[in-house]
C-alpha cells in the first residue's frame, strides 16, 4: 500500500505542481471555497489515473480522504496563499513524507552486510536532510508567488511631518581606486536629506597613494564629508565599522552603510529616514542593484542570481519580520547598534549576524523592495567564487556561534531571547541551506562509486536499486527544477533561457560552497576575502585554471555516466548515466561561466591590480583534503565486497517495501559470467515453463502487501500476476538456489503457474519435498 | 571624579577653575598642569588641563587621559569626540594600538596615543566566549548524534552518558538557563537513545542474518 500511496501522491503533486506553474502566479482570488474545488479535483485527477493503473478502489477512497483532510489543514493555515498554491504544498509534503518512510523501510529492511547498512543509514539521513531542504525551497517560493495578501509589504514610506533625524552614512573602503569613492561620494553629496554626515572609512589601505586622495575629495565636497584612514587595524571591515560608529556625530541617531563603489539615489534617505519614527524600528534594508548587469550571459545570470534573494528571500522573510540586514544600502538604528555590542568582528558575515541579534531583542526590521542604488558585481568568475565564499562562510559562523538561539527551546533557555519561530525557521534554514551544495557533491559522489563499482562487474549494494527508488526522486528533481524556473521567470520577470543560466550560474558555485562550508565548521578564524571590482591581468589560462576543480569533477561525473551506460545498456544505467551528466553539468558550468566571464573583464576597462585582504581561500589545500576523504571512503566501500551478505532470506526481510522484488536477486545472488544464473535459468526453447507437476501439499502465504509472480525465476521477468498479503498459494516447486529461493506456485482459481520470490512469502508445509524445476 | 581630592590638589584645581572663569588661560593651565604633575590619577585635574591647554595636541592629549581614568563623564566623552574630531580633519590617520572594553587607544599621524570611546555594551567576543556549563553534555550529545547517523551503536552508549552527565551538572547550574539547558539536553539523550534501539537493533541483526 505505501508505494501505491507514494505513487499516487506523486501523481497528485505532479498534477498541482503543473497545473501551479501555469497559474500559480495569475490566480489572484483567494476563497476557501475554490481552495477545497482544486483540491479535490487534483485528488479526482490523480484517482482516475490511479484507478486505471492499479486498481484498489478502498484504498484509493482512503488515501484521498488522509490527503483532504490534510489539505484542508492547509488551506486554513496558508489563507494568505491562492489554492494553486495550498494544494501544491500539501501534495509535496505527502510526496516527500511517503518517500522518506519508503526510504527507511528500504534501508532498515534489505538484506545487507553491516557495513552496508552503515552506509545506506548515512545514505538515508543525507537523503532526508535535503528533501526537508528542498521542501524550505518549495515553500520559499510558493509564499512569495501564490500569496495574495501581504501584511508587511511597504511600497512607500509615508513621509512623518518633522521627523528628519540626523544620519550618519558611513563609506568602507579598502584599497578602492579613488574614482570608484569619488564617484560615490559625490552621489550622497546630492542627496536630498537635510541632516547627514559623510564617513569614509579606509581600513588598512597599504599604499598611501591610493588613501591620501580620498583626504581632498572629501574636503571638496564640503564639511559634512569626513574621511578618516585606520592602520594596522584589527577585524577587517567590521573592526573599521565599530571604529567608525565611535566617530559619528554624536546628533545622528541613525547609522546607513555604504558600499564604496555605490550610486545612490538622491531619495534613499527621505524615503528610508520615515520608518524610523517607530522607536520599535531597528533596521531597514533595500534590495542591492548592479549597473554592469548586462552585456553578457555571465553579467545577466549573476545580476539574477543576485536579485534572487532580494525578489524571493526577502520579501518572504519580510512577511515574518525576519529580514537580513545586508549592509550596503541599509540603515540601522545607531542607538540599537550600540546596544547590541556593535558589529561582530568574528564573523565575517558582520551585517547578518548583526540583524540576528537585534531580531533577538525584539525588534522589528523592514525591507522595502526598491532599489536605491547601484554598485558593482565581481569583475568575473574568480571574483564571484571568493565573493560566495565569503558568504557561505559566514552564514556558516551564524550558525556557529548561534544555533542554539535558533532551536525550539531557545525561548526556554534565554528569556532574553525573543525571535519568534518564523524567525527561527528562516535563519535557520538560511544558514543550513548552504549545506546543499555539500550535501549535493556528496550524491554525485554516490552515483559515481555505485557508477563504478558496475563498471567493473563488482555491483556492491548500499540500497536496492528499486524502479520507486530510480523514478521518485527523478520526479522530485524534475518538478523542483521546473519550480525554480518557474519562481526565476515570475519574481524577475527574465526569459526561460536566462532562467536556465541564473539557475546554472547559481549551481556553478557548488563547489566553493562546499569549500566554504568546510573551512566555515572545521576553522575557528574568519576569512576575509574581499571581492575584486577591478580587472586584474586574467587570461583564458587563469579562467579555466580557478575552476581545475569544478571541471575535473564535472567530468568525471560525465564520464563516468557515459561509461556505465555504454557497458551495460539498460534502463537503469541509463537513468544512472543521465543523473551523472546532470550532475556533472552542474560543475562543468564553472568553468564555462569562468570563460564567459572573460568578455565582461575585457569590457571593464584599465587593468588595476590589487591587493586582497584577508586570510586566503585555501582551495587547494581543501580540494586535497575532499580528495583523500573521499579515497577513504572508497577504500571502505570497498570492505562491503569482503563482507558476507546475509545468508537465505533474513526475517527481518518481510518489512521490505512490496517492490523490492524485482531487485534483490542481484544482491544475494550474483549471476554467473553468462550473465544469467544457471540454476534458476529457464532452458532455452521451453519458455514459459509451465510443466505439470502434482501437489507437493506445501503452502506460501503472502507476507508483503503485494508480491509479483513472474513467468521466469527471475526479477526482470514478465509478471503474471499480483498477489496479496495473506493470500496462499500451493506450491508446485522450487528453484535450486537456497539463498535465494523462488518458489513455483499455481495461481489461485486458474490453472496457470508462475514463479514467487521466497522473500515475500512464508511457507507452510514439508519443504524437503518440494521438486527443484531446472 | 567624585572621590575626595588631596587638599592641594583640590586648592589647585579651585584655582584652575577661578582663573579659567576670569579669563586668564595661562595661570588657568600652570595650576591644572601642577595638579596633573602631584596627582596624575585624577581625571578632574586632566580634564581642567585640557580646557586650558595651549594646543590642541595637548588638549586631546590630556582629555584621552581624563577619559581613560573616568570613562562615564560625560562632558570628558563629547569634549573628546569633538577634538579627534578637529585632529582628523587635519590628519586622518589613526593607527591601531590596543584596545579595553571601554575604549580604543590610537596614535595619532602626529604621534599622539589617545583613548577614544567606544560608547557601546560590550560584547565579549566569539571565540573568547567560556563554554558553558552544558558544555560537556553538549559533546557528548553531539557524539550520541553522530553515531545515531552511522548505525545507531554509539549512540546507545554515548547518549546515556550526555543525560548522566546533564543530570551531574544540573546541581552545579548557577542559572535557571543552564539547567534548563542541562534539562533540553537529557531528553535529547533520551530521545537519540531512544531512537538509536532499534537502529541498532537493525544493524546489530545483520551481523547474526541467521
Amino acid at each position: 500500500m505505501l508505494i501505491r500511496a507514494l505513487y499516487l501522491s506523486a501523481l497528485w503533486s505532479a498534477i498541482s505542481l503543473f497545473a501551479t506553474l501555469v497559474m500559480g502566479s495569475r490566480l489572484r482570488r483567494s476563497d476557501s471555497a475554490l481552495s477545497l474545488l482544486w483540491l479535490t479535483g487534483v485528488i479526482l485527477a490523480g484517482n482516475l489515473v490511479a484507478i486505471f493503473t492499479f486498481g484498489r478502489l478502498l484504498e484509493i477512497f482512503g488515501l484521498s480522504l488522509l490527503a483532504f483532510g490534510f489539505g484542508l489543514y492547509w488551506i486554513i493555515r496558508l489563507r494568505d496563499w491562492n489554492a494553486a498554491g495550498q494544494v501544491t504544498w500539501t501534495m509535496t509534503l505527502i510526496t516527500t513524507a511517503l518517500f522518506i518512510v519508503y526510504t527507511f523501510l528500504l534501508t532498515a529492511f534489505s538484506p545487507l552486510n553491516p557495513l552496508s547498512f552503515v552506509f545506506a543509514l548515512m545514505f538515508f539521513f543525507l537523503e532526508a536532510i535535503t528533501l526537508a531542504m528542498a521542501l524550505a525551497h518549495m515553500h520559499e517560493s510558493l509564499d512569495v508567488v501564490c500569496r495574495l495578501r501581504w501584511h508587511r509589504l511597504v511600497e512607500k514610506l509615508e513621509p512623518v511631518p518633522g521627523y528628519l533625524p540626523m544620519v550618519s552614512l558611513q563609506v568602507p573602503a579598502y584599497n578602492e581606486p579613488v574614482e570608484v569613492v569619488e564617484k560615490t561620494l559625490k552621489t550622497l553629496a546630492a542627496l536630498n536629506y537635510p541632516d547627514f554626515e559623510v564617513l569614509v572609512v579606509d581600513n588598512n589601505t597599504p599604499v598611501q597613494a591610493t588613501w591620501r586622495p580620498l583626504e581632498e575629495v572629501c574636503r571638496r565636497l564640503g564639511p559634512n564629508f569626513h574621511c578618516l584612514h585606520l592602520d594596522q587595524w584589527p577585524g577587517y571591515k567590521s573592526g573599521a565599522l565599530n571604529f567608525a560608529v565611535t566617530q559619528t556625530d554624536p546628533r545622528a541617531e541613525i547609522i546607513g552603510i555604504i558600499d564604496a563603489d555605490y550610486e545612490v539615489d538622491p531619495d534613499f534617505l527621505r524615503e528610508l529616514v520615515p520608518a524610523f519614527a517607530d522607536p520599535q524600528m531597528a533596521f531597514v534594508q533595500t534590495p542591492q542593484d548592479y549597473s554592469d548587469s548586462t552585456g553578457d550571459v555571465f553579467s545577466e545570470s549573476t545580476y539574477r542570481g543576485y536579485k534572487y534573494f532580494f525578489e524571493v528571500s526577502m520579501p518572504s522573510r519580510n512577511e515574518r519580520n525576519a529580514i537580513i540586514f545586508a549592509g550596503t544600502m541599509g540603515l540601522i538604528r545607531k542607538s540599537v547598534l550600540e546596544e547590541i555590542g556593535g558589529w561582530d568582528e568574528w564573523c565575517i558575515t558582520e551585517d547578518a549576524e548583526a540583524s540576528l541579534r537585534i531580531l533577538k531583542k525584539g525588534y522589528q526590521s523592514l525591507y522595502i523592495n526598491r532599489a536605491f542604488g547601484s554598485g558593482m558585481m565581481p569583475i568575473n568568475f574568480e571574483g564571484l567564487k571568493k565573493q560566495r565564499f565569503r558568504w557561505c562562510f559566514g552564514g556558516i559562523q551564524i550558525l556557529k556561534k548561534h544555533w542554539e538561539a535558533l532551536m525550539p527551546w531557545a525561548h526556554w533557555v534565554d528569556p532574553g531571547n525573543k525571535l519568534t519561530l518564523a524567525q527561527r525557521y528562516y535563519y535557520l534554514v538560511g544558514g543550513l541551506g548552504w549545506f546543499s551544495d555539500v550535501f549535493n557533491l556528496l550524491f554525485a559522489f554516490f552515483l559515481v562509486l555505485g557508477a563504478v563499482f558496475n563498471l567493473f562487474s563488482s555491483p556492491i549494494k548500499v540500497r536496492p536499486l528499486t524502479d520507486t527508488v530510480l523514478i521518485i526522486p527523478a520526479v522530485f528533481l524534475v518538478l523542483h527544477i521546473l519550480r525554480f524556473i518557474w519562481v526565476l521567470r515570475n519574481r524577475l520577470k527574465v526569459s526561460a533561457d536566462m532562467a536556465v543560466a541564473t539557475m546554472y550560474n547559481f549551481f556553478s558555485l557548488g563547489w566553493v560552497v562546499t569549500l566554504a562550508c568546510i573551512q566555515g565548521l572545521v576553522q575557528r578564524e574568519g576569512v576575509f576575502l574581499r571581492t575584486p571590482k577591478a580587472t586584474t591581468s586574467s587570461k583564458t589560462w587563469h579562467a579555466v585554471q580557478v575552476t581545475q576543480w569544478e571541471t575535473a569533477i564535472g567530468l568525471i561525473c560525465v564520464l563516468v555516466g557515459l561509461l556505465a551506460f555504454g557497458s551495460d545498456r539498460n534502463w537503469r544505467t541509463f537513468s544512472l548515466c543521465l543523473l551523472l551528466i546532470w550532475q556533472g553539468s552542474l560543475y562543468l558550468a564553472a568553468p564555462l561561466y569562468s570563460l564567459l566571464s572573460l568578455k565582461r573583464e575585457a569590457a571593464m576597462g584599465v587593468p588595476v591590480r590589487i591587493t586582497e585582504q584577508g586570510k586566503p581561500m585555501r582551495e587547494q589545500l581543501a580540494a586535497r583534503w575532499v580528495v583523500a576523504f573521499s579515497m577513504v571512503l572508497i577504500g571502505t566501500f570497498s570492505l562491503i565486497r569482503f563482507l558476507p551478505n546475509p545468508a537465505g532470506l533474513p526475517d527481518y526481510a518481510r518489512f521490505l517495501p512490496a517492490d523490492t522484488s524485482d531487485i534483490f536477486q542481484l544482491s544475494t545472488a550474483e549471476p554467473a559470467a553468462g550473465g544469467e544464473d544457471e540454476a534458476t535459468a529457464t532452458p532455452a526453447g521451453l519458455t514459459p515453463v509451465t510443466p505439470t507437476l502434482p501437489a507437493t501439499g506445501t503452502t506460501a502465504t503472502i507476507t508483503v502487501e503485494s508480491a509479483n509472480c513472474r513467468e521466469k525465476p527471475r526479477p526482470n521477468a514478465g509478471r503474471v500476476v499480483f498477489l496479496y498479503r495473506d493470500q496462499q498459494v500451493e506450491v508446485l516447486g522450487r528453484n535450486n538456489d537456497p539463498a535465494n529461493p523462488w518458489w513455483y506456485i499455481k495461481i489461485p482459481d486458474s490453472d496457470e503457474t508462475c514463479w514467487l520470490w521466497g522473500m515475500t512469502a512464508r511457507l507452510s508445509g514439508p519443504d524437503a519435498g518440494i521438486p527443484v524445476i531446472r | 571624579m567624585q572621590k575626595p581630592l588631596k587638599t592641594e590638589v583640590s586648592q589647585l584645581l579651585e584655582e584652575a577653575g577661578t582663573f579659567a572663569g576670569q579669563g586668564q588661560r595661562e595661570k588657568a593651565y600652570q595650576a591644572s598642569l601642577r595638579a596633573t604633575t602631584i596627582a596624575p590619577d585624577e581625571p578632574l585635574a586632566w580634564y581642567l588641563r585640557s580646557q586650558n591647554a595651549p594646543s590642541p595636541e595637548e588638549q586631546l592629549m590630556c582629555l584621552s587621559h581624563a577619559y581613560s581614568l573616568a570613562p562615564d563623564h560625560p562632558e570628558t566623552r563629547k569634549e573628546l569626540h569633538s577634538a579627534v574630531h578637529g585632529l582628523l580633519k587635519q590628519e586622518p590617520f589613526l593607527a591601531y594600538v590596543y584596545e579595553t572594553e571601554q575604549f580604543y587607544q590610537v596614535r595619532s599621524g602626529r604621534n599622539l596615543l589617545i583613548n577614544i570611546p567606544k560608547n557601546r555594551v560590550f560584547e565579549t567576543p566569539y571565540l573568547k566566549k567560556k563554554p558553558g556549563i552544558a558544555q560537556p553534555a553538549f559533546r557528548w550529545l553531539s557524539l550520541a548524534l553522530l553515531a545515531l547517523f552511522l548505525g545507531g551503536v554509539g549512540a546507545v552508549l554515548f547518549a546515556p552518558v550526555a543525560a548522566f552527565q546533564a543530570l551531574r551538572l544540573q546541581a552545579s547550574a548557577p542559572t535557571d538557563g543552564e539547567r534548563t539547558r542541562l534539562l533540553i539536553v537529557f531528553i535529547l539523550a533520551v530521545i537519540i537513545w531512544l531512537a538509536a534501539i532499534p537502529i541498532s537493533w537493525l544493524l546489530l541483526i545483520r551481523f547474526y542474518p541467521s
